[in-house]
């Protein structure tokens, strides 16, 4: 008996899309099992991993918190990742962001400082992201250079600057020499938009951000070239493209949204620098980008559902005292059946009685 | 039926709690929910861990009083979230066990002003928010005492995590307490920027054995430092909970924390309406920690060990009393000097004799 798997050659686009939605509702239905072994009845516990985070204004303000990073670090990466170019860096581009923004509010800590600042760090921050981003997309078009690997790579280095930092010039003189910048003026602080909660102006700013990249994508020249691009390098080279000027490009936009997300972090969310700033943010964009199909718009939904179970992890936690471990398995059964789908979809599956020499089984 | 009765006798006494705190009983009739925000998995074996058995030990206490809730793993970024969380789910008395989480502790507590809490270091107290650390240090200097008399090549070697103060005031009170013994003791260093890493903790530890270091301090978590002192014939000291079993041939002693009785206390504090902002900063005489047996060693030397840490319990003997004077030569206080809590608490210079880089 043998197993053999070939390339379906009809799969229609709808399908290819909905496939998410296929593993979600097998991720529920083995979520539900799951609850019901750990004693725990299955509709609670899925109401506290899936609804509880979505219950009232202050969580919906905390699923925008969580997402807002996510979904700007996903955009930028779809575009890299629709071009054939595997940033996977995003980490590292955040923290160098964080790094370029908390210059200007160190810099302007304790002196009299106008409206300016925030966006002065913001457009910093985005600055150096997209120079950081720049080093691997140089050393891909210069050397041919594998750009997964700089990329990664470069993540030890732009964590070991921050560390160094607020260890050494940056560390808060009234600190008792703990590892942490100075809080940043309310200036230099992500303006919030509610009395109670931690929405800030950077949940609108992703809105923005995607909303720019969907129409990008769909309806602009640079658009298609991105698609052709990774789709068909060589009709792209007949098309008189430049593989080299789209690798740069996508890169800086990718870092810049990264570093935007690095200053969402330091100043709209701890209001500080400290030696770790993002809980792998750039890593878990990997992941919403590909859930999200590596569409703009899927990256929002993903975004949102990955914040979702994330507080709804943290939830179950405090209400169903269910160890964190449970969350782990979720999102790797998410992941798992994201996969599958996929290649269910893709490929025909046949087992065939008896091997090629006659032999059964 | 002792339904009845077990249901008075407990509302006899939440009805006092409930009369010093102002509130309605209603809210009062259930048990005082504690939450633990930890910054690592309960299972490391290490700060988190000894944190979630203090708050087993809470509950073992306090039994039907208390209901705690662990919430482990969490970032920075995510405390605030948590902490509110925990807050609306009727949790009272949140201790949050990092430095990590100060700041966001500091700006979620005035948003939660029926919550109390306990941040485990930290720069500040505020109306709701209290800190509490213990002075490992005091235990350090009992470690410089054992390692002067237990040493042969006269250097210790120290596993150091980070260069922060916690950190440079252990290793300054290492070798104040060896040089009580032997000044000419030395001492070599081994940053690993990490406090739970078993891997570059053990090839530290191979490094300054290898460097003729005969007892091995560690600022990290792990056993592995330790272990590997047993194999190569050294002695070694335990860190966070009793490590004995890990090396029943090299280790000393252990510095054990013990958190359980301070969560005891604050929970009935607020239980009883009494709570209140607070900084405490406990040594060996407050049982924050303590050391756990001394083996691996003869009688007069665990009886000399067991008396200074019974000095530095009681306060007989203080291991910052001047003279104090900077690797560069520059004093800091003078004979019949001491230094204060916030001097030892951003030290971030070695004393004279302790001949260690810094890193970065």
């Amino acid at each position: 008996m043998r197993l053999v798997i070939a390339r379906r050659q009809d799969v229609p686009g709808w399908l290819k899309l909905v496939s998410p939605l296929y593993a979600i509702a097998l991720t529920l239905l083995s979520g539900a099992a799951m609850f019901a072994a750990l004693g725990v009845s299955p509709t609670t516990g899925l109401y506290t991993y899936f609804v509880s985070p979505l219950t009232d204004a202050w969580a919906l303000q905390e699923v925008a918190v969580k997402a807002t990073p996510l979904v700007l670090i996903a955009v930028g990466l779809s575009l890299c990742y629709l071009s054939d170019n595997w940033n996977i860096g995003a980490e590292g581009q955040l923290v160098i962001g964080a790094v370029f923004g908390a210059a200007v509010a160190v810099a302007t800590h304790g002196a009299p400082n106008g409206p300016w600042v925030l966006p002065a760090m913001i457009v910093a921050g985005m600055v150096g992201g997209a120079l950081f981003a720049m080093i691997p997309a140089i050393l891909k078009t210069r050397f041919q250079a594998n750009e997964i690997l700089t990329s990664l790579m470069l993540v030890y280095v732009a964590e070991l600057l921050l560390d160094w930092l607020v260890r050494g010039p940056w560390r808060d003189p009234h600190g008792f020499n703990f590892p942490q910048t100075v809080m940043f003026e309310p200036e230099a602080q992500m303006t919030r938009l509610m009395d109670v909660g931690r929405l800030n102006i950077s949940a609108p700013l992703a809105l923005l951000v995607v909303a720019v990249a969907a129409i990008l994508l769909a309806r602009t020249l640079k658009g298609f070239e991105i698609r052709v691009v990774g789709e068909a390098p060589r009709a792209a080279r007949f098309a008189g493209w430049d593989p080299r000027t789209l690798t740069w490009t996508v890169f800086a936009i990718s870092g810049a949204l990264a570093g935007l997300a690095g200053v969402v972090e330091a100043s709209g969310t701890l209001g500080q620098l400290q030696p770790n700033i993002s809980p792998g943010y750039g890593f878990t964009a990997i992941i919403v980008a590909f859930l999200g199909r590596l569409n703009p718009i899927g990256c929002l939904a993903a975004a949102i559902f990955l914040a979702v179970t994330f507080i709804g992890g943290e939830n179950a936690q405090i209400a169903l005292r269910l160890p964190l471990d449970v969350t782990r398995v979720f999102q790797g059964m998410l992941l798992f059946y994201i996969l599958a789908c996929d290649a269910v979809i893709a490929f025909r599956f046949t087992i065939v009685r008896g091997d090629a020499s006659g032999a059964t089984a | 039926m002792s339904f009845n009765r077990r249901d008075l006798i407990k509302g006899a006494g939440v009805a006092a709690g409930a009369a010093a705190l102002g509130t309605s009983a209603v809210a009062q009739a259930a048990p005082l929910q504690v939450g633990f925000i930890y910054v690592g998995p309960v299972g490391d074996f290490g700060w988190s861990t000894m944190h979630d058995i203090g708050r087993k030990r809470l509950e073992e206490v306090m039994g039907a009083q208390v209901k705690t809730t662990p919430v482990e793993s969490v970032a920075a970024n995510d405390m605030e979230r948590v902490a509110t969380q925990l807050a609306r789910q009727g949790h009272r008395l949140i201790f949050t066990t990092s430095f990590s989480f100060f700041q966001a502790t500091m700006r979620v507590a005035p948003t939660l002003p029926q919550t109390f809490f306990e941040s485990a270091t930290g720069t500040a107290t505020a109306p709701n928010v209290s800190l509490y650390n213990a002075r490992f240090y005091e235990g350090r200097y009992v470690q410089g005492v054992i390692a002067a008399r237990k040493s042969k090549s006269k250097t210790i070697g120290y596993i150091a995590s980070f260069p922060v103060p916690e950190v440079m005031h252990a290793i300054n009170t290492v070798m104040r307490g060896a040089w009580s013994v032997d000044p000419s003791m030395k001492i070599r260093v081994v940053w690993v920027n990490a406090w739970f890493n078993p891997g570059r903790e053990a090839d530290a530890a191979r490094a300054l054995i290898d460097q003729g270091c005969d007892v091995i301090c560690q600022h990290t978590d792990s056993p592995a430092p330790l272990q590997l002192a047993n194999e190569r014939g050294v002695f070694g000291f335990g860190q966070a909970s009793d490590m004995t079993k890990f090396a029943p041939r090299a280790h000393l002693t252990s510095s054990v924390n013990n958190w359980g009785d301070y969560y005891v206390e604050r929970a009935r504090a607020v239980i009883n309406g009494t709570w209140k902002p607070g900084d405490v900063w406990g040594g060996l005489g407050s049982g924050l920690f303590r050391l756990a047996p001394f083996t691996n060693m003869t009688p007069e030397e665990a009886s000399e060990a067991q008396k200074i840490a019974e000095a530095l319990g009681s306060g007989k003997l203080n291991p910052f009393d001047g003279p104090i004077v900077r690797a560069d030569g520059t004093e800091v206080i003078g004979a019949g000097g001491r230094l204060t809590d916030d001097q030892i608490r951003s030290m971030n210079y070695f004393y004279r004799g302790v001949d260690v880089a810094v890193p970065g």
